[in-house]
């Protein structure tokens, strides 16, 4: 269903079916008062968010931990498919300006199903220790494996 | 949160090069001294203790002198947190999207009754 590629060890993608219609499932991720009601697990709150639901146009989202310290999350829009698709980063702000420390991208797929509606999220994650071995090291791939051996051996000390 | 990304981030770099990646595949099997794992690399001393370094800074790596003999151990805690990670996401998703089906739930309800 997606057209993105996918790395298991970066990248999630979680699959609802729901019975509500899709222009509800629609309007929950894309209008700020519905998105504050549910984006941020609890006991975390979003106290603020601003959608411009355009490509480039902002995506920014306030969470408040439980001690009171707020995170502002900005970013845009990249596709915006009316009850179908949207796709968003805080790898770039608005109007598509790069950013430094974004590492996320979400996409949200919906469509009706039977009986009310099927979603899809995927959050997209900056491969860090790709980029780290890319500018530094010329060196591909590996680590995972490596990772995942040691791994193992950790587990039974 | 930062500190954890910061570790995230020196674990990744510490295992971003083979010959590091070799220490810690030798140091599986057990303790070794600086001498044997610097054994295999052809690579002048003070360039190898390098590797150690920077192993021993992110915390994979303890070491231990006694006498003339240092001895490495392998401390397997950040590559846990390396893998924790993604699970920490998983969950966090998990949350999010049971609190959305909960809200559209009751949206839906809401909206029927109008």
């Amino acid at each position: 269903m997606t057209a993105y590629p996918i790395d298991p060890k970066l990248d999630l993608i979680l699959e609802r079916n729901i019975d509500v219609p899709v222009e509800l499932v629609w309007k929950a991720w894309t209008e700020p008062k519905h998105l504050m009601q549910w984006f941020t697990p609890a006991p975390w709150k979003t106290v603020d968010c601003e959608i411009d639901l355009r490509p480039g146009g902002i995506f920014r989202t306030v969470m408040r931990s439980p001690e009171g310290q707020d995170m502002n999350n900005i970013g845009c829009c990249l596709e915006v498919v009316h009850h179908r698709k949207l796709v968003f980063t805080d790898a770039l702000l608005p109007g598509f300006r790069p950013r430094d420390d974004g590492f996320f991208t979400g996409v949200v797929l919906m469509e009706p199903a039977k009986g009310g509606s099927k979603y899809i999220a995927c959050a997209i994650h900056k491969d860090e220790a790709g980029r780290k071995t890319h500018e530094e090291m010329g060196f591909h791939s590996g680590w995972g494996t490596a990772l995942d051996q040691l791994v193992a051996y950790a587990k039974t000390m | 949160m930062t500190n954890q990304q910061d570790r995230l981030n020196d674990t990744f770099h510490a295992l971003a090069d083979p010959t590091r990646r070799a220490v810690l595949a030798k140091l599986t099997s057990g303790p070794a001294t600086v001498s044997d794992l610097a054994q295999p690399f052809s690579m002048a001393l003070p360039t190898f203790l390098q590797h150690l370094k920077v192993l021993e800074e992110c915390g994979l790596v303890r070491s231990k002198k006694v006498g003339r003999v240092r001895t490495c151990q392998l401390k397997p805690k950040p590559l846990e947190e390396a893998q924790d990670w993604l699970g920490a996401q998983r969950t966090l998703w998990t949350k999010r999207l049971d609190q959305l089906d909960d809200y559209l739930r009751h949206l839906n309800a809401t909206e029927n009754r109008k």
